[in-house]
């Protein structure tokens, strides 16, 4: 296949005219001394050129126009200088590498889908352009003696095809291995996050980027705005921070820990996710069925997926609690790129679960308490002091220790997670080759669901990552939804019964 | 409700160690607690520390491997050191009087093996220098206690081993210059 591929570039060049080969000579010998990566990955990157150049030729992109997008000074000087920045992990991330387990990690997915099908060559180099804004990015899992932290890889950053069940565990433990994985299929890109990276907020930022990018190689041009960065600019130490410092410490903390909630019944897959739904829905019509109840998308979501769960559940006591994350940006402006979320539980007690008046009330004066400023700062102050005390005590201690507290806490203490991403924008001249975006939580240990929601233009994108076969709750909250007249096509995968 | 499937069929199956761990969970914890009541039912030397150890290693190499830094340089070296772990069980609980000298033996291959993997391929390997550092900080102390406990003997495994690693060490620094401090602040961080 190498050979044929390398045989059909041969063809094409020798196509050219003098004045364009040169041109091409001059391309790769720029190329050359912009990459010093390991001569087999330099390879593959010098290969990731041909095949562009291939696929421009076939879109009938002139060589001059296509070596003008495809110019090498986008490459920066990353793959041309050794690794020195590192990254300690911010206190959100702490946690992520001692609940990993074998078939389970902290990961999560953002995709988004074009108005035409991917061109994998293209966004390949998108990728190899866009990477080297995101430092915090290009990075590798590492051990240290007390905590784990992000090692700078310089590497040749790949995308495959969909291939396999969304938010699959990623393969963090070889030297260098990639902390993210991105994925097309069809009009879809998709980015699988390690959480250590990144919360949904700087996950986003990335896969905007990485989207201009591709658009601009594809000859689409936009100013930068709406969240998305100049790739040839330099990272700002505000982007790469950690933000949690910027908390304000408060007397009074909060803890993570609580009795633990009522699960949504059927049985747990083997396979998890063993299904992937998304409830394509009209934003408007969404907002105005909230209105109708006087409350928020998020506290009207929240109602229904505390009805649904109830229906979903043989429980007849306790508690229901979703997991809320919170944008701590909205409280501390910042520019991080990575973690700076923390999250809130919204409770009920299962008896008084009965229809969206008599609970949409009560969820918005808990959202109101429980997500606001001075929880948050509690929560982050709890996790600070927790975070100090252990500072000096070696991992190979330490490991087991939180394993064992993150094992018995784990999502035992929810039902299921809300995540609201909100409203996305991308630049007028990019969003138009843009049909929506969805967000896909990775599959919990114990709870049967978990959902998402992204917002893009007038398409509102509920998705839900089961664990369990057992349909009630989508059906349940299908149900509801229609009942309100928020009409949606559902989408997802087919069912993954192991 | 109608769902259109809009993912592909699926062509790589998921990774299945965690099944194989969940499975062989039972069967390794029944003969970690079998092996110790046998050992004290029908008495003799304590075989089962042994056994216990050995199965932990089982465990630990080859069913539930490290899911942070599992390179060539950190296996090798974990497997080393708890071969060792292994050789001085057996030498005190079944077969006393060999294994000092063995395992300097093995400490002084294992140091030259992890040197030749360290340097040979010394762009992509620098990342992962902790283990062998931690490695030849371990042998050193190793035979500085092995020197000052068996003085009498002759301990020229002992010996051999300790300066190759304190060769090692100054190998490192020499090669990497700043970056072996760099490592040493990554590595020993406490943000």
């Amino acid at each position: 296949m190498r050979k044929e591929t390398h045989s059909v570039f041969a063809d094409y060049t020798q196509s050219l005219s003098t004045a364009e080969g040169e041109a091409l000579s001059a391309f790769f010998a720029d190329y050359s001394q912009h990459n010093f990566l390991h001569k087999t990955e330099k390879a593959l990157m010098r290969k990731d050129f041909e095949n562009a150049l291939l696929c421009y030729a076939s879109l009938g992109v002139t060589l001059e126009d296509a070596l003008k997008r495809l110019a090498i000074s986008n490459l920066g000087s990353f793959y041309a200088r050794p690794s020195l920045r590192w990254f300690p992990l911010d206190n959100a991330a702490k946690i992520y590498p001692f609940s990993m387990t074998h078939g389970r990690m902290a990961v999560y997915r953002l995709s988004v889908y074009l108005t035409g099908n991917v061109l994998p060559d293209i966004l390949q180099i998108a990728l190899s352009f866009t990477i080297k804004r995101f430092p915090s990015f290009a990075t590798t899992v590492k051990k240290g003696f007390f905590w784990h932290y992000l090692d700078t890889s310089k590497r040749r950053y790949s995308l495959e095809p969909e291939l396999s069940v969304p938010c699959k565990p990623l393969k963090v433990a070889r030297s260098g291995s990639q902390s993210f994985r991105v994925l097309y299929y069809k009009n879809r890109v998709s980015i699988e996050f390690f959480h250590i990276l990144a919360d949904g907020s700087g996950g986003m930022v990335f896969l905007k980027t990485l989207m201009a990018e591709y658009l601009r190689l594809l000859g689409i041009e936009s100013g930068e705005e709406a969240g998305t960065l100049d790739i040839n600019e330099t990272p700002s130490p505000r982007e790469l921070a950690d933000a949690f410092p910027m908390v304000q410490q408060t007397e009074k903390i909060s803890g993570f820990v609580n009795r633990p909630a009522v699960q949504m019944s059927g049985k747990l897959c083997r396979q998890s996710p063993c299904r992937v739904l998304h409830f394509k829905m009209d934003a408007g019509t969404l907002r105005a069925a909230a209105k109708r109840y006087g409350a928020t998308v998020t506290s009207y979501l929240l109602a229904l997926i505390f009805i649904a769960g109830r229906q979903a559940t043989d429980e007849q006591s306790g508690t229901m609690r979703v997991q809320v994350p919170v944008n701590m940006r909205k409280f501390y402006p910042s520019k991080t790129l990575r973690n700076f979320s923390m999250y809130c539980g919204i409770q009920l007690p299962i008896q008084e679960i009965e229809d969206v008046e008599s609970v949409a009330g009560e969820i918005t004066k808990q959202l109101a308490e429980k997500a606001s400023r001075s929880a948050m700062s509690e929560m982050v102050t709890a996790a600070a002091r927790i975070v100090s005390s252990l500072r000096f005590i070696p991992l190979f201690i330490k490991t087991p220790a939180v394993k064992l507290v993150s094992g018995f806490l784990s999502d035992r203490l929810f039902s299921t997670t809300l995540s609201n991403l909100g409203v996305v924008h991308m630049p007028p001249e990019l969003a138009s080759h843009v049909e929506s975006m969805d967000m896909v939580m990775g599959p919990s240990a114990t709870n049967r669901a978990a959902c998402s929601l992204v917002t893009f233009g007038n398409v509102a994108m509920l998705s839900i990552t089961k664990s369990t076969v057992d349909p009630s709750f989508e059906e349940a909250l299908y149900g509801l939804l229609t009942a309100d007249a928020v009409m949606m096509t559902v989408e997802g995968t087919a069912l993954y019964e192991d | 409700m109608k769902i259109d499937i809009t993912y592909p069929e699926r062509t790589e199956k998921a990774i299945h160690r965690g099944r194989v761990i969940r499975y062989a969970r039972g069967p390794f914890l029944l003969a970690a607690y079998l092996c110790p009541v046998f050992n004290i039912y029908f008495g003799g030397s304590a075989w089962s520390v042994v056994v216990l150890w050995a199965l932990f290693m089982a465990w630990t190499l080859l069913l539930s491997p490290d899911l942070v830094e599992y390179n060539r340089i950190s296996q090798t070296i974990k497997t080393v050191e708890y071969s060792c772990v292994l050789m001085i069980l057996i030498d005190i609980f079944l077969s006393p009087g060999w294994a000092v000298d063995v395992v300097f033996i093995v400490l002084f291959s294992a140091l030259i093996l992890t040197a030749i993997l360290f340097f040979s391929d010394f762009n992509r390997q620098k990342q992962n220098m902790l283990p062998m550092l931690l490695f030849t900080a371990i042998t050193l102390a190793a035979s500085i206690i092995g020197l000052t406990l068996w003085k009498g003997k002759a301990m020229w495994p002992a010996l051999l081993a300790g300066l190759l690693s304190l060769a090692l060490m100054a190998a490192c620094y020499s090669v990497l210059g700043r970056d072996f401090l760099m490592e040493f602040k990554k590595r020993f961080h406490t943000k």
